[in-house]
């Protein structure tokens, strides 16, 4: 037995559990989420039950676990099962999930027929169709007759709703900005003195604004004449029946009944629609797009902003400054704040950004539209600018080291050829350095994707309802409140009103986030190994 | 000049002003690097020097200067009034006030003449004579807090409240104030002239209740009632009661009504206090007498409610000045006692005022000398002296917007005072010391920044988050370092150098994962899972370990063929199914385990036995994540140390016949302990930054607690949730720049240690 612990082996291996322990940890993770992500989208199959108080309740089943009692203490020796039911039809049934104990299933079925639907409003819908009108008038009836005809007109419906929100969204919306420019001009000239001349013109352009509007609003409403001219009534598992338009219908399909391959390719056309659609239902439905661009178009300007200041920094501290105990110093003080909070850099934005500079530079240029804020309040520039701040050391201490591993033969040969510090530095040193610079952008393009804290108090917001990009004159609106891939996990994990309903979705959005970091990690490391081997100049 | 020579010298002069062209170039790159880098650099730092301004008006005292003074009397108007110094109850004017904007204030003299003036030169602006009182003459006033509602007492026995109204219009951008008066119903409420009232009008029910001490020693309640039917115009009932009784022939000197009308405080001329419950009007319940000045017969002079009409301020004729409010106490019949809280820093002479503000914790308190302090009463410090050059204050006002103070003395001059005290709230102790709240047993941490009324007591102590921060750090590190330093251990020591390639990314990537991720799984998904499998939790150390030396033990006689075929090393692998199996055993085990040690349910018995209370989103998931968060670079660093020790110091110890174990244990580990502790130190400067695992996962209350069942609220998460709602240079969002200032210097201090330290270390290695 001594021999058993002599040798230290014991102990070795328990190092070893340590390491897999962790290994596991991250497998586990990476896994749970992909699982739970990626399955979110596979239409699951639709099972009807009858329970022992005569009643039917149909929906997917969630999940299935064993009863604890009230008190906390599981109950007799049996164990007892329940299972938790996606019913839908919250406009029939008041709210989405059931549970239902195990013991209470007389029989359970698959219901060829059962139609899934996801809808505009009012989130998924389980039951049988009825009949589908038009005008008023039954052109079908029954679920073998309806169902071809459902799939072929929610198209054609599909359709009139991107009309409409384009006139809505892009027409109607462009209108309303030029109505609100004149009126922001006309308050600019009233506190200036006020010219009664000039302020006619406007209000003349104003009044023409507005009868453009008048022709919109009723192309609009014969558009919404035409979205609800087809109806179908859906019957739900308990009887009741219920009338929607087809146009109200996002997606219908009829799991129950449909083979692999179809399986497949719905799944592939709601993962293009997670990534390509603006969000529903207080963001538990729809897609992620708009999230997808502010995270995107943040870490953009971000990056515009860092790279050439980060590289001043590391070229002055490591090429033009003269060493010694203050530039060692300053260069610990730089690492050091790559470790500082986060939230630090935010609330410094909040007080010197936002309260600070944008409200001066409201004052000066934006006084008509006082006292609503237009840079005095968060948005997606001073969100870029505080990132850039967290993220510069970052940039600083991958140069230096790549400056750093520069040897200073090469330098020297070049200053010794006749090349001016400047050339040197420009065309010999930098370029040596670049796949450390790459790395160094791309370590910080990596960290600020996952920040949240400083961005909920500089302009990330649940919703916005534009994006920071559009068509009209400046095109990038610097000014505008934004979403983000982070802040909508926690927006919708924590914040939203029906948080079971919305538990796949942040799944799908969490995995979509550790997607792109561990992209842009792996590009890192491919990058700064492709460019080594280019740069790497010959033993000397 | 040759053709070659001219060549010669074009050559020469286009490489000279190429050279030029080069120079000038360089010479503009080098200012611009230097004065780019520079300002990058400066800008860094800025951020503590912004952040340390904005935290600074927070201990910067009360500013105050005089703004006007002059001589009632010299106003036409006022002149004929008499100030007869020899009789302090003659002194005609008996109330004054202001407005909110103190361009206007007003006096109102004993013959019933309300006389609006301005603040600046003391010119009348209106006069309004009281026309109920009709010949009657005042004799005792009143000024509720709120400013408005102020009541006179006559000499008759009856009782006016008067309603002062500023209409404020704008002509051509200047503002103009027009000041009136609404007189209420005059109602009678003794037979005698009264020397002291108190009426205050129920904003609820609108009743209203006045308190009278007659001349001829009375005192007396008289509360108007709303009827309960409203059929019709029934006129209020008057209830009138005789309290004199209970104050067992002592003179009163002092009386104070809150707004609600249940609580009655009276001080008389020997000390005392007296109190009285008045929520039921039929029949006023008599409470309690107690002794409130240090030695006794110290006449109480003065009597005021403190804004939220809890803590009650008492000014006595030693010149003491005292803050009290009832505290729990179960040996009492009420269920509290009346305590005093503060002692607040004296008065030279006898207390002749006392006016609370109307928007904080504060009020001013005059004596007979002329000097008026300013106190506040939560933190229990003065903030400011001011005086009226020696002669005695007779009326005192404070500002409705607390920014200036108005007073009369004995020589019937006006001073008008205007003070900025922008954040009276906070010191040094009220941000991090034990401070008394009203309504709580003993001073304690709290921080609770906000309420649902304007009357709500702010209670800023950063301790609570402070220790929350730490917990939440100290219970990740807990978690983590045992698993990356062992970890670490067993990469560098005990395996191949091939394998650390593929295992070192791998934690790499632990480290990229945001913790929005890692927050929300601990939050939404570990915490309920958890909850139900806590006896699991803690056998799994037990469970593992033991599979491991099982595992161990079998290893030892697997065939050599066999062993030989793994790397140094890999054959840990084999230890990943172990601890899978291990963990499923564990959660089989829990239910068993949960019946037999805990009886059936662990939280009951944790609370029974322990006394502790289950939260499900509690420190343990915290530790959990953060742990996940903080354990990559514990790892990095550790094993870089690990590594760099040099190899002969593992070739040497070998040699001398240690086993592998001895060796990493008793020879690396200690050389690269500096870089170990390094690694810890950064770690815990990560943990304690960390905002958006502690706002998801822990129950975000700030509670002062080591029980690792319960949550806390940490420096970070908390600045995150209150930064958006606090307003634009108020107290609320100073105190959190000051949070954001201490996260900042804790961090720095741990991760500049950690450079220093591991800076040496690389020094040693040199030379090792």
């Amino acid at each position: 037995m001594n021999k058993f612990w002599k040798n230290g082996d014991p102990f070795v291996w328990l190092t070893g559990v340590a390491l897999m322990f962790s290994l596991l940890m991250i497998a586990g993770l990476l896994w749970l989420i992909m699982a739970k992500g990626l399955g979110f989208f596979w239409p699951a199959g639709v099972t009807e039950f009858e329970l022992q108080n005569d009643t039917k309740i149909m929906g997917e089943i969630t999940a299935h676990e064993q009863i604890r009692g009230i008190s906390g203490k599981s109950d007799t020796v049996e164990d007892k099962f329940r299972t938790q039911l996606k019913i839908g039809n919250r406009d029939l049934f008041g709210l989405d999930f059931r549970w239902i104990d195990d013991d209470q299933i007389v029989s359970q079925s698959e219901p060829k027929y059962a139609v899934v639907m996801e809808r505009r409003e009012w989130g998924n819908f389980y039951g049988f169709i009825k009949e589908i009108t038009k005008n008023g008038a039954v052109i079908c009836q029954g679920n073998e007759e309806c169902w071809p005809k459902l799939e072929e007109d929610i198209l054609v419906y599909a359709n009139i709703y991107k009309q409409i929100r384009k006139i809505g969204k892009s027409e109607i919306g462009g209108i309303n900005r030029e109505i609100e420019n004149y009126r922001l001009k006309i308050r600019g000239i009233e506190l200036k003195g006020g010219n009664p001349e000039q302020i006619k013109q406007i209000e003349a352009k104003i009044a023409d604004e507005e009868n453009k509007y008048k022709e919109k609003e009723k192309e609009l409403s014969v558009l919404y004449e035409e979205f609800t001219k087809e109806k179908v009534v859906m019957l739900s598992v308990d009887g009741r029946e219920k009338e929607m338009a087809l146009g109200n219908i996002v997606l219908a399909f009829r799991p129950n009944a449909m083979n692999w391959f179809q399986k497949a390719s719905l799944y592939a056309h709601r993962v293009w629609g997670f990534v390509s659609d603006e969000p529903r239902e207080a963001n538990t439905e729809g897609g992620v797009f708009p999230a997808i661009f502010g995270t995107i178009m943040m870490v953009l300007i971000m990056s515009i902003v860092v790279l050439p200041f980060g590289v001043l920094a590391a070229l002055y501290l490591r090429e033009y400054a003269k060493q010694g105990t203050l530039v060692r110093i300053v260069r610990i003080c730089v690492n050091n704040l790559a470790g500082v909070p986060s939230i630090v850099f935010g609330v410094f934005a909040v007080g010197f950004f936002i309260y600070g500079i944008g409200a001066s530079i409201d004052s000066f240029f934006f006084s008509e539209a006082l006292p609503n804020p237009t840079f005095g309040t968060g948005g997606i520039l001073w969100a870029s600018l505080t990132l850039a701040l967290l993220t510069v050391p970052v940039v600083i201490v991958a140069t230096e080291e790549g400056l750093a591993a520069v040897s200073q033969e090469i330098r020297h040969g070049s200053l010794a050829l006749g090349a001016t510090k400047f050339e040197t530095t420009w065309k010999i040193v930098i370029p040596s350095a670049m796949p450390a610079i790459l790395t160094g952008l791309i370590l910080a393009i990596a960290r600020a994707t996952g920040e949240v804290a400083p961005l909920m108090i500089t302009g990330v917001v649940k919703l916005a309802p534009q994006l920071p990009v559009d068509g009209y004159f400046p095109y990038v609106h610097l000014e505008r409140k934004f979403m983000h891939l982070g802040f909508h996990i926690y927006d919708v994990g924590f914040q939203s009103p029906n948080v079971e309903a919305a538990k796949p979705m942040v799944f799908t959005t969490a995995l979509l986030l550790i997607l792109i970091v561990i992209a842009l990690n792996l590009t890192a490391i491919v990058i700064r190994n492709r460019l080594k081997k280019k740069y790497t100049t010959s033993a000397v | 000049m040759t053709a070659q020579t001219r060549l010669k010298k074009k050559d020469n002069q286009q490489a000279s002003s190429g050279l030029k062209r080069r120079k000038l170039a360089d010479f503009i790159a080098t200012s611009v690097v230097t004065t780019g880098g520079i300002a990058v650099i400066l800008s860094i730092l800025a951020i503590l020097v912004f952040i340390g301004i904005e935290t600074v008006p927070l201990f910067q005292g009360v500013k105050s200067e005089l703004a006007s003074s002059f001589v009632l009397r010299e106003s036409p108007e006022l002149s004929s009034y008499s100030l007869d110094n020899s009789d302090n109850k003659a002194f005609s004017f008996i109330a004054t006030g202001m407005e909110e904007y103190r361009e206007i204030g007003f006096v109102v003299t004993r013959d019933g003449m309300l006389t609006f003036l301005s603040l600046t030169d003391g010119k009348t602006i209106k006069q309004f004579p009281l026309t109920e009182l009709e010949d009657s003459k005042i004799t005792a006033s009143f000024e509720s807090v709120n400013n408005k509602l102020y009541s006179f007492g006559t000499n008759d026995g009856f009782i006016l409240p008067v309603r002062t109204n500023y209409k404020i219009d704008f002509v051509e951008e200047k503002r103009v104030i027009t000041p009136e008066i609404t007189e209420g119903d005059l109602f009678k409420v003794a037979d005698a002239s009264l020397i002291k009232i108190a009426y205050e009008e129920s904003e609820e029910d609108g009743g209203s209740a006045a308190v009278a001490y007659t001349s001829g020693g009375e005192l007396l309640l008289a509360a108007l009632v709303e009827p309960e039917d409203d059929f019709g115009d029934s006129e209020p009932k008057q209830l009138t009661h005789n309290l004199t009784e209970e104050l067992h022939g002592n003179t009163v000197t002092a009386i104070e009504l809150d707004q609600s009308l249940e609580n009655l405080f009276v001080g008389t001329q020997n000390g005392k206090i007296y109190h009285w419950d008045l929520s039921d009007k039929e029949s006023p319940e008599f409470l309690r007498a107690i002794d409130a000045t240090e030695s006794p017969n110290t006449e109480i002079t003065a009597l005021a409610f403190l804004l939220g009409d809890r803590s009650l301020l008492v000014g006595d004729e030693a010149g003491n000045v005292s803050v009290w409010f009832e505290v729990p106490d179960k040996s009492s019949p009420t269920g509290d006692i009346l305590t005093r809280i503060h002692q607040l820093s004296p008065l030279e002479l006898p207390v002749t005022n006392i006016a609370a503000s109307a928007r904080d914790r504060g009020f001013i308190a005059s004596d007979e000398g002329g000097n008026i302090n300013l106190y506040h009463a939560t933190s229990g410090q003065m903030l400011k002296e001011l005086s009226t050059e020696g002669s005695s204050v007779q009326k005192l006002a404070f500002a409705p917007k607390s920014d200036g103070v108005v007073a009369i003395d004995k020589e019937g001059k006006m001073f008008n005072w205007s003070l900025d005290n922008p954040h009276p709230e906070t010191n040094i102790k009220t941000l991090f010391g034990k401070v008394w709240y009203e309504g709580y047993q003993k001073p304690e941490y709290v921080w609770q920044s906000t309420g649902g009324t304007d009357e709500f007591e702010p209670k800023l102590s950063l301790t609570p988050l402070a220790f929350g921060t730490l917990k939440g750090a100290l219970y990740a590190l807990f978690f983590a370092i045992p698993i990356s330093i062992f970890g670490a251990i067993c990469v560098s020591q005990f395996m191949h150098p091939s394998l650390r390639n593929t295992i070192k990314p791998t934690i790499e990537i632990m480290a990229a994962l945001p913790s929005v991720v890692l927050g929300f799984l601990a939050g939404l998904w570990l915490a309920p899972i958890i909850e139900k499998i806590i006896p699991a939790v803690f056998t799994v150390p037990i469970v593992l370990t033991v599979f491991t030396l099982i595992t161990v033990f079998i290893w030892q006689y697997v065939p050599r063929g066999i062993k030989g075929r793994f790397k140094d090393g890999s054959e840990l692998f084999i230890l990943l199914p172990v601890i899978i199996i291990g963990i499923l055993v564990s959660l089989w085990l829990n239910q068993p385990i949960e019946s037999a040690i805990f009886g059936g349910s662990y939280k009951e018995w944790f609370y029974s036995v322990l006394g502790l209370q289950y939260d499900q989103r509690n420190s343990l998931i915290v530790g959990f994540a953060m742990g996940f968060a903080v354990i990559p670079i514990i790892f990095t660093i550790s094993e870089d140390a690990l590594s760099s020790v040099p190899k002969h110091m593992t070739a040497g110890s070998l040699a001398l016949g240690a086993n592998r174990w001895q060796t990493a244990i008793r020879v690396i580990l200690p050389t690269a302990s500096p870089g170990i502790f390094s690694a810890v130190m950064i770690g815990l400067g990560r943990a304690i930054g960390e905002t958006m695992i502690v706002l998801m996962a822990t129950g975000n209350t700030p509670i002062m607690d080591w029980s690792i069942f319960n949550g806390f609220r940490a420096l970070s998460a908390n600045i995150a949730v209150e930064i958006p709602e606090a307003p634009h240079g108020g107290t609320l969002y100073r105190v959190l720049f000051l949070a954001a200032l201490l996260l900042f210097f804790f961090t720095f201090f741990i991760n500049t240690i950690a450079e220093i330290v591991r800076h040496r270390l690389r020094k040693k290695y040199g030379q090792l």
